[in-house]
């Protein structure tokens, strides 16, 4: 299990759908559950119907299951409280920042669920968490991390020398928490170039651009 | 506590809100008030985030009635001071915006424009652009900057204040909900380091000296007991602003020489007509590119010109003919044939305006 929290746009839900999507080929039964409370039908809505098709469990709200939510609609979906009581891997996407990670409370078994870890996705290329001390700052206001997620990127222009300037700022800020750095993300072709491991040591998981095709 | 929020060039990976708000740091905006709607939240939230760091300060209001009093009232103090709103809060925002057009108050509002009519959806639209270039009771004395990327928003967002500051009329910088939450990579600068000066803000009101002695009274008004007086105040404005409107101009075009169809587009629209034109034009279909930068005052003359040689405009927007309506008023009388293409609250792709120009040339 395991709870993708962070920066607004700092790429959480990137993560997590490609974490669920890179599960459910390897054969798990994957849960990918869409928490983002204040703006809940613009996140995951317009790839839910892509993702289910390729074998994953998608908790997210639906058009026709709302009512002229739009950005107001700070109603948790039910299914989405129990998530964590679901058999099989469960990936959340947690939205909007410091408040957003607070979403996480009211899931229930959250405070005591020995398998999940809580994740913060970091892109450096973002200036609130571009500096040593704003980033740990910035995770320290989060509550409870388990590890970070070096997600740096520049869009369309990302390099692998700006993902491994990423990788090793957070490899300082992580020593500065007292957390491990879990993985460095990157878009396939700059996974390629970087190797299976980056500049620190950590591993890397390619990742695929979904967000690309959703609305905000 | 550093001053500069942004020191020397940076390339950056932001949302078009956050963009804002730190360009506002960056033009030395000392206060934002506010009124919260989507999809202008994030600029709140980003500059309430920022303003304690940086020495800034904000007020939120009860409504954008007030946001929009409250920012003329930071302006008549001597401070530089700025709004953001979208949808129905523009709407709001439109009877103090005509006060600062009547006290000559420069100010500087953002719209992230949202569906309309009425509340209608809080994703995007560009249907505040009638709102925005000509609404209040009043005759639309204010510039207009309709930004298309997420460096424009930063570049434009700096330059209105200092349009706003040195020709004293509002300014608006009119982006829409998906420049508003989309993310793309920009250069961030400090103006300073850039050779591009900023004009401090003064107080209008308490200078020193005796009023009608040392100096004229400090008198703003946007009330007159007869007609015959404010017809004499608005006659100056007017001279004021078509003495500026050739100064504030701005527009970007190319291929009108050698076509038959001229694109017409603005704001987030124009980047999907661009990339289309461009890819139509090195296939050799003679189509060309016009899009205004500023929707008031708008480029009269380079319209004119477009509309001469080429005949005819394919308007596209994101609106059931907003932009048409101020093109038509614009080129009056111009031999030109105006074909809309209009998807009010809908947005517009490369694809479409291929297909249709293809259709249509």
């Amino acid at each position: 299990m395991e709870a993708y929290i962070g920066e607004y746009a700092s790429g959480k839900s990137e993560v997590a759908v490609n974490r669920a999507v890179l599960l459910a080929r390897e054969g798990h039964r994957v849960a990918l559950v869409d928490l983002d409370i204040v703006e809940p039908c613009y996140t995951l809505r317009p790839i839910k119907k892509q993702l289910m098709e390729q074998g994953i469990d998608v908790l997210a709200w639906e058009t026709r299951e709302t009512s002229g939510l739009g950005e107001t609609g700070n109603i948790m979906r039910p299914a989405n409280r129990w998530a964590l009581r679901r058999p099989g891997d469960v990936i959340l996407d947690i939205g909007y920042g410091v408040e957003g990670s607070r979403t996480l409370n009211l899931l229930e078994g959250s405070a005591d669920d020995p398998d999940l870890k809580i994740l913060a996705v970091v892109n450096i290329s973002r200036p609130m968490t571009a500096r040593l001390e704003d980033i740990v700052e910035y995770i320290g206001q989060l509550g409870r991390v388990d590890g970070l997620i070096n997600n740096t990127h520049l869009g369309d222009e990302t390099t692998a020398e700006v993902v491994q300037k990423g990788a090793q700022m957070l490899g300082r800020s992580a020593e500065l928490l007292g957390l491990p750095v879990v993985a460095t993300t990157a878009v396939e072709d700059v996974a390629e170039r970087i190797g299976p491991r980056d500049c620190m040591g950590n591993q890397v998981w390619a990742i695929r651009r979904y967000m690309l095709h959703t609305l905000w | 506590m550093s001053d500069k929020p942004i020191q020397g060039e940076k390339r950056v990976f932001m949302t078009g809100n956050e963009v804002v708000a730190y360009a506002a740091l960056a033009a030395r905006a000392e206060i934002m008030y506010g009124y919260p709607i989507t999809p202008q939240n994030e600029i709140m939230h980003y500059w309430t985030r920022m303003a304690p760091k940086y020495n800034r300060e904000f007020l939120q209001t009860e409504d954008e009635l007030s946001a929009g009093f409250t920012t003329l009232g930071g302006v008549l103090a001597g401070k530089k001071a700025f709004t953001a709103t979208a949808g129905p809060g523009n709407t709001l925002m439109q009877e103090p915006l005509s006060m600062a057009e009547a006290m000559r108050l420069p100010s500087v509002v953002v719209v992230q424009q949202r569906g309309g009519p009425s509340t209608a959806t809080v994703i995007y639209s560009q249907q505040e652009v009638t709102l925005t270039t000509l609404g209040g009771n009043g005759e639309g004395l204010r510039v207009v900057y309709s930004t298309s990327t997420h460096q424009e928003l930063f570049d434009y967002t700096i330059k209105a204040f200092n349009t706003a500051w040195k020709y004293k009329f509002p300014t608006f910088v009119l982006g829409d909900g998906y420049q508003a939450k989309m993310r793309e990579s920009l250069t961030m600068y400090d103006p300073g380091e850039k050779g591009i000066e900023l004009i401090p803000a003064e107080a209008y009101l308490g200078k020193p000296g005796t009023p009608g002695v040392d100096r004229p009274p400090a008198h703003y008004r946007n009330t007159y007991n007869v007609e015959e007086e404010l017809y004499e105040v608005l006659q100056g404005h007017f001279k004021d602003y078509e003495k500026m409107a050739p100064e504030v101009t701005e527009y970007e075009s190319f291929g009108v020489e050698d076509s038959t169809l001229v694109v017409v587009s603005h704001g987030v629209v124009a980047r999907a007509a661009k990339e289309a034109v461009r890819e139509l034009r090195e296939a050799g279909v003679k189509v060309g590119y016009f899009r205004p930068i500023t929707l008031r005052p708008l480029p009269e003359k380079q319209l004119r010109e477009a509309a001469a040689r080429a005949g005819r405009f394919l308007v596209m927007e994101s609106a059931q003919g907003q932009l048409g309506r101020l093109l038509k008023e614009a080129i009056f009388g111009a031999p030109v044939e105006m074909i809309p293409f209009y998807k009010p609250g809908v947005g517009i792709t490369s694809e479409e305006v291929v297909d249709k120009v293809k259709a249509t040339i």
